[in-house]
């Protein structure tokens, strides 16, 4: 196989586009919502965690990954495609740390994911990923929001929503965003955001939720230092969230 | 064959010679090398230059094989313009550093007979030296590193000169008295030394006139 | 190490002895009375260094017996020098100094390797910690590298013992074979004193 030429899936059509970035896309809009807000003080990811059957156990069910200890990302379109991202994420994030003993900063780890995401639509033998990924973390600059598209393209997002809702989404975070947002707040805003576009009652066990902020620990010289986290939500967290804006 | 490799390490290292050392001062570093290069004994030039310029605040001394100094010297910077292109900003002493051991590790059992000392100040300014082995272990100093065929003769003689917050002046009096006395006493280095001061508005080099013998 | 004034000498060991990595002994004398005017330094093997000094007293007590006199700092440093060629070709592994004052009340210090290449010097570092002493002397003592080279020296008996001190504890730091006590061993016209004083023991 390896021996004979193989060609790219992602052809131009005559009218220049690349329909297969497209139909990836389409995966990507009938995929489950989630939400990024960039705060001042941090960044919250969260998604709907929807299963199949009430006989799924549905604690097992993981959306949101950590790729490194300040870094998360959370996915909507086809789970298979993201779980193999999150592991060339995670590799390309310990590459970096290998080198440098310093984990990757979000842009750095942005560029090199979309890079891959790109390689998939040039490559011989592949499809595009059916994935959007909206990644969130911490660095010396600050918090940040980015997104990634199949066709690897990337932006910095104040606040911004993928997925089947993304439209009214983003209209309604465009109604609620301040650039004076605190990370409270903005986790509140994250899942009102979800509410809208929710089908059902929404539980600590049906919504997932990431939040990186500066956290004060101990290190291993017994030193007490300020350095940025990025953190899953209990379910018993989520509820108290939940309960609050009920 | 352990024997032929401890014999190569140890060759590798003193075949040219030369002497460098790095010192912390307050809100500055200094880094100083000779300028010999030679055939084991014998003196080839006297203008060859052991430090090499990473940015305007990260400085390496490489001591050991010419050849493995002027390659490593070059592949360094090479990752470091690199760097700067793909990260948009200049590299930090530290995560300097950490390359300098990666790079050298990743040649762990055909190394480059070199040994580094780094200086630098970080993004606040902070001062940052370290060293390391040929194949790429770190020691974070506070005070002072040395390396070469003199590492024995500066190791004395730092440990008394040296003291904590010098300011730039008296850092370059403590680092250039160090090396001029230490490398005196090699026969291996020597013909002129340089020296680098590196402080947060700039970078203050002085060619020291020696003894040539 | 030994260095000399101008009427005084002072001799200084550490009283480390090690073998390998292993400290056998922290109270280990390495320097050793010869006279009233000379005292002497070894390094290298131990029991080279003791059966070394045993000969040299051996053989003043013969020389005093024949000369009716004490033997000179220089008569010893010329014994010295001839006792370890005579053992050119099985060496005593035993590297030495010597301080004392001379025949002019002069300050004198030799140095000797182990086959007795002699020389008289102002000052001298010998043992593991050679190579980080020297230097120091040198800038120190010998005014290596100064700019104004017309500087001279006016060393006295408190600057010399600050500096061994200081020598001693920069030592200490960097070298593993060195440390636990110094020995500074002070000659003058009217005698020996031995002054002792602590080092890291790590």
């Amino acid at each position: 196989m390896s021996d004979r030429y193989s060609f790219s899936l992602t052809t131009f059509s005559p009218s220049g586009k690349l329909v297969q970035i497209e139909y990836a896309l389409n995966a990507v809009k009938q995929g489950v919502t989630s939400i990024g807000i960039k705060a001042t003080n941090g960044v919250v990811i969260a998604t709907e965690k929807k299963s199949p059957s009430t006989l799924v156990d549905e604690t097992t069910v993981e959306k949101i990954s950590l790729i490194t200890n300040d870094i998360g990302i959370v996915y909507s379109g086809m789970g298979p495609d993201a779980r193999v991202l999150v592991g060339k994420a995670r590799k390309a994030a310990q590459k970096y740390k290998r080198i440098y003993n310093e984990n990757p900063p979000v842009n750095m780890l942005v560029k090199d994911v979309a890079l891959i995401m790109q390689e998939y639509t040039q490559s011989g033998g592949v499809r595009p990923f059916g994935v959007s990924l909206l990644i969130a973390g911490y660095d010396s600059n600050g918090p940040s929001l980015y997104q990634v598209d199949p066709s690897g393209s990337y932006w910095p997002w104040k606040a911004t929503a993928i997925g089947k809702n993304m439209i009214s989404a983003k209209t309604f975070l465009e109604k609620r965003y301040t650039e004076s947002l605190e990370l409270e707040d903005a986790v509140h805003t994250a899942i009102l955001t979800l509410k809208e576009g929710y089908e059902g009652q929404m539980t600590e066990n049906t919504v997932e939720i990431g939040i990186c902020q500066m956290e004060e620990i101990v290190d291993t010289r017994g030193n007490t230092v300020t350095v940025p986290r990025f953190n899953k939500l209990t379910p018993s967290e989520v509820k108290d969230y939940l309960a609050n804006i009920a | 064959m352990i024997t032929f490799f401890l014999v190569l390490l140890q060759s590798g290292n003193e075949y040219n010679g030369g002497a460098v050392v790095a010192m912390v001062g307050k809100d500055c570093v200094a880094i100083a090398s000779d300028k010999r290069f030679g055939l084991e004994l014998l003196t080839l030039a006297t203008d060859f230059e052991k430090i090499f310029k990473m940015n305007d605040k990260c400085y390496i001394g490489l001591a050991g094989l010419a050849t493995d100094v002027q390659t490593l010297s070059e592949e360094l910077k090479l990752k470091c313009d690199l760097y700067k292109l793909r990260e948009e900003r200049e590299i930090t002493p530290k995560k300097f550093a950490h390359l300098v051991s990666s790079t050298l590790y990743d040649h762990r059992w055909g190394p480059y007979f070199c040994e580094p000392c780094i200086a630098g100040l970080d993004e606040n300014n902070k001062p940052f030296i370290c060293s390391t082995d040929l194949i790429g272990c770190i020691n974070f100093a506070k005070d002072f590193v040395v390396c070469g065929t003199t590492a024995r003769e500066l190791y004395g003689i730092c440990e008394s000169f040296w003291e904590p917050d010098l300011g730039p002046e008296e850092l370059f009096e403590v680092i250039s008295q160090s090396l001029l006395n230490a490398f005196d006493r090699d026969s291996k280095s020597g013909w002129g030394a340089v020296v680098h001061i590196i402080t947060p508005e700039k970078i203050i080099t002085r060619h020291l006139k020696t003894r040539q013998d | 190490m030994a260095l000399a004034g101008e009427d005084f000498c002072i001799v200084a060991a550490d009283t480390r002895q090690s073998d390998g990595y292993h400290i056998n002994c922290r109270y280990a004398p390495k320097a050793h009375q010869l006279s009233d005017k000379t005292v002497i330094g070894t390094s290298g093997f131990y029991a080279d260094g003791l059966n070394f000094v045993k000969k040299i007293k051996q053989r003043m007590e013969w020389y005093f017996h024949q000369h009716d006199k004490t033997m000179s700092t220089t008569a010893i440093a010329q014994l010295i020098s001839i006792m370890l060629y005579q053992k050119r070709f099985f060496p005593y592994y035993v590297f030495c100094v010597i301080g004392g004052i001379d025949e002019n009340g002069k300050g004198c210090v030799y140095s000797y390797d182990s086959v007795g290449n002699a020389e008289r010097v102002q000052y001298q570092a010998a043992g593991s910690g050679n190579e980080l002493l020297q230097p120091f002397l040198d800038s120190q003592i010998g005014l290596k590298n100064r700019s104004n080279e017309n500087e001279t020296l006016n060393l006295t008996e408190e600057m010399a013992i600050k500096i061994v001190k200081d020598a001693f504890s920069s030592v200490t730091e960097r070298d593993i074979h060195t440390g636990d006590c110094v020995e500074i061993y002070i000659i003058r016209k009217d005698g020996v004193e031995c002054q002792k004083y602590p080092l890291k023991r790590d």
